[in-house]
């Protein structure tokens, strides 16, 4: 019996650590649901990373510790709790949370729709005030919408065009920025011959490629889908205009073996002097001046016949889930994102644009991003609301590079296949 | 004899679980479990924001074999672990040989060849794939420098932007961080062969060669298999050195079948799983096979 009773002891020992833990573990989400409990409430913000990584000074980190810091201090009842990720990552991740209902409250990235169909968000005006959401673009509040109703928050906002290196070009004996193809061809050889070793900065890495396939694209009267909305991938303008960027790859005139090449680094060689032209944007800005390049010229990008009248314009979005169901507390975290000064911190942070009406006013007077604030209203989206362009855009940035070593008609040919089927 | 249930033998008899079920949860937690949800999500239509949409069948399966790239990722996979565990394993084989005899500075050159072992792989994949950029790469420069190389920026300094010369690079890379376990791994065998075998040998007159072959080899038999095995199964998984310096382009030239597992999973997660699953399986059958043709149970005669 003295073993018996050791044996009692321990089960209820044993009984009494599960049930402690139990405890311990429904305690947790007891304080972040429930305000009448006395506690706060923990707001999870997911964001990406629009700084140069964690150690970086402009890291994301830091951006969001400074906006929650200054939220918390004026809503006491209220945490929030930041995670930032990359962006080659977050699509994964925020991917992997959602599958194990680990769902954030709120979430900043570049795409919202595919949240839409299952029911996962808030709708625009319930976290949002009529006044914030009387400030936003009514460009880009539209792009927040299925099917007429709005889900997608405009977050910040860029607008593409060409940087020209102003020393390298002097050099080379060119008088201003290519217009057409043929101008570029021609400008990109003069700059070989004066001893640039990429030309043309060429990024098709996984990165981006489907920002820089989309302008070529465009140069050519092409896209990823016609007007009336259906796929076009592998329309022969935009084989041609694959064709034409094989012609320059063959010539040596870009950067070599651009499938493989990220826009991170091209611009980093484009600020190091080592690119004569680049596509790029205000967010290009900084990390040209950062790299000790501040003589370059910003001009429309070159199309086949003539100059775009129209740019890439990429929107970046911020959405509330309503799985916790905390939209009230998600809805002062808006207005005071919005109508506060974090919105415009981080335009002057990133040289992001703005995305309400009030920050574009503020900017309008600054020199080097009135091109692109020029440009935004005429600018052409990715068709991001199409359910099928996440597939289509995964499979853009790892293969379309290979149309330059390949066939252009075959790999855009199989990237529309993807495309259209069912 | 007589089994009675008394509370003193149950205790007894569960005495073991005491010791062993820490383990047991660990493996049944962190191996068991992810194979089970892995081979799940395979079956399942999962969009890619990882909303479970119910059963897909054995639809991501025919998915995967139908991509075009597949057989070629089966293939480099193969080519990749054959070529990264021969080069590794005939390597080591010579270098053991070498830190097993005594010279000069023999504990300095043993430490230094961890060196690779104690760096981050990944950290190891960067500093390569550095070294090899066409703008500033150092062995460009050096190649330069040697006029092995016009100009630098062009594709001729760009070893990584083709799968022709980056495939061979990143197979470098593989056995340079590889090679320090196997060293050790086969040093330790060495060391584990008793002297007076060598000196019978040396008796009967065996030349250097035939002392290797009939008598070295054989009993390091039990350190390299364990060791190849090993390495076939890091191989084979192996992430990092690929993801960082290539990410598996130009389009898939330079991915294996783990690299395609991780870009499907960011257009459709079932498929990613599905490529998962069958990863899995060729690991198992590689080691089954591996198992056999060095008939690990046999004992040396």
């Amino acid at each position: 019996m003295h073993v018996n009773k050791r044996l009692v002891g321990a089960v209820t020992l044993g009984l009494a650590a599960a049930l402690v833990m139990t405890a311990c573990g429904s305690e947790a989400p007891a304080a972040g649901g429930d305000k009448a409990a006395g506690g706060g409430v923990t707001l999870k913000l997911v964001a990406a990373d629009y700084g140069d990584g964690p150690t970086a000074e402009n890291s994301g980190e830091k951006f969001w510790k400074g906006v929650v810091d200054e939220f918390q201090a004026a809503n006491p009842g209220i945490k929030v709790d930041v995670q930032v990720i990359n962006w080659n990552d977050i699509d994964k991740q925020v991917a992997t949370m959602v599958q194990n209902g680990q769902v954030p409250d709120i979430l900043q990235t570049g795409d919202y729709s595919g949240f839409v169909k299952d029911g996962l968000l808030y709708k625009t005006d319930e976290v949002l005030s009529p006044q914030t959401s009387g400030d936003l673009l009514e460009k880009f509040a539209e792009f927040g919408k299925v099917e007429g109703v709005g889900y997608g928050i405009p977050f910040v906002s860029s607008a593409r065009a060409l940087f020209y290196n102003k020393a390298l070009f002097d050099k080379a004996g060119i008088a201003e920025a290519p217009k057409t193809w043929d101008e570029l061809k021609a400008a990109a050889e003069k700059l070989k011959a004066s001893g640039v070793s990429q030309p043309f900065g060429l990024p098709l890495g996984n990165e981006e490629a489907q920002a820089e396939s989309f302008l070529w694209f465009m140069g050519n009267g092409g896209g990823y889908k016609d007007a009336s909305g259906a796929w076009t991938v592998d329309s022969p303008a935009n084989v041609e205009a694959f064709e034409y960027l094989k012609g320059l790859v063959k010539a040596g005139l870009t950067t070599p073996n651009p499938g493989t090449k990220n826009r991170k680094d091209v611009w980093a060689d484009f600020a190091a002097g080592k690119v004569g032209m680049v596509n790029g944007g205000p967010m290009s800005i900084p990390i040209f001046e950062k790299g000790g390049l501040t003589d370059f010229g910003v001009a429309p990008i070159a199309g086949k016949t003539g100059p775009l009248d129209t740019t890439l314009g990429v929107q970046d979005w911020i959405m509330a889930f309503n799985k916790n169901g905390r939209k009230e507390e998600i809805k002062k975290f808006f207005d005071f994102f919005y109508g506060g000064t974090a919105a415009q911190k981080i335009s002057d942070t990133y040289k992001l644009l703005p995305v309400t009406k009030s920050g574009i006013e503020r900017l309008s007077s600054d020199e080097k991003l009135k091109p692109f604030l020029d440009a935004l209203p005429n600018a052409t989206f990715y068709p991001f609301q199409d359910p099928k362009w996440s597939e289509v855009n995964t499979q853009i940035k790892q293969t379309i590079g290979s149309a330059i070593d390949g066939d252009p008609k075959a790999v855009l040919g199989a990237i529309q296949k993807t495309a259209t089927a069912n | 004899m007589q089994q009675t249930f008394t509370p003193g033998r149950v205790v007894r008899a569960l005495a073991p679980l005491a010791w062993i079920g820490p383990a047991v949860v660990l493996i049944a937690v962190v191996v068991v479990w992810p194979v089970v949800v892995m081979v799940q999500s395979s079956f399942l239509k999962i969009s890619r924001f990882g909303v479970v949409q119910g059963s897909n069948g054995l639809d991501n399966y025919t998915k995967l074999f139908a991509e075009p790239d597949f057989g070629g990722v089966m293939t480099r996979s193969l080519v990749w672990v054959v070529a990264v565990v021969v080069l590794t394993v005939a390597l080591s084989l010579g270098l053991a040989q070498l830190f097993n005899q005594r010279f000069p500075g023999r504990r300095f050159a043993r430490w230094a060849l961890i060196a690779p072992w104690a760096a981050s792989v990944l950290m190891t994949a960067i500093i390569f794939k550095w070294m090899l950029d066409p703008e500033v790469g150092l062995i460009n420069m050096i190649r330069r420098n040697l006029g092995l190389l016009d100009a630098l920026g062009g594709a001729d300094a760009d070893p990584l932007g083709n799968a022709a010369t980056a495939m061979p690079w990143l197979v470098f890379v593989a056995v340079f961080v590889s090679l320090p376990f196997t060293t050790y791994a086969l040093l330790a065998g060495l060391s584990a062969i008793p002297s007076d075998v060598y000196e019978a040998a040396k008796m009967d007159g065996a030349s250097r060669f035939r002392t290797y072959w009939s008598i070295t080899l054989p009993l390091l038999r039990p350190a390299l298999v364990v060791a190849t095995l090993i390495n076939v199964m890091n191989v084979f998984n192996s992430f990092p050195i690929i993801w960082a310096m290539t990410h598996g382009q130009p389009g898939y030239s330079t991915a294996t079948s783990t690299i395609f597992m991780y870009i499907l999973k960011g257009s459709d997660i079932g498929e990613s799983a599905a490529m998962s699953v069958v990863n899995f399986g060729m690991v198992i059958v590689l080691t089954i096979i591996f198992l056999k043709v060095s008939k690990w149970r046999t004992e040396v005669s």
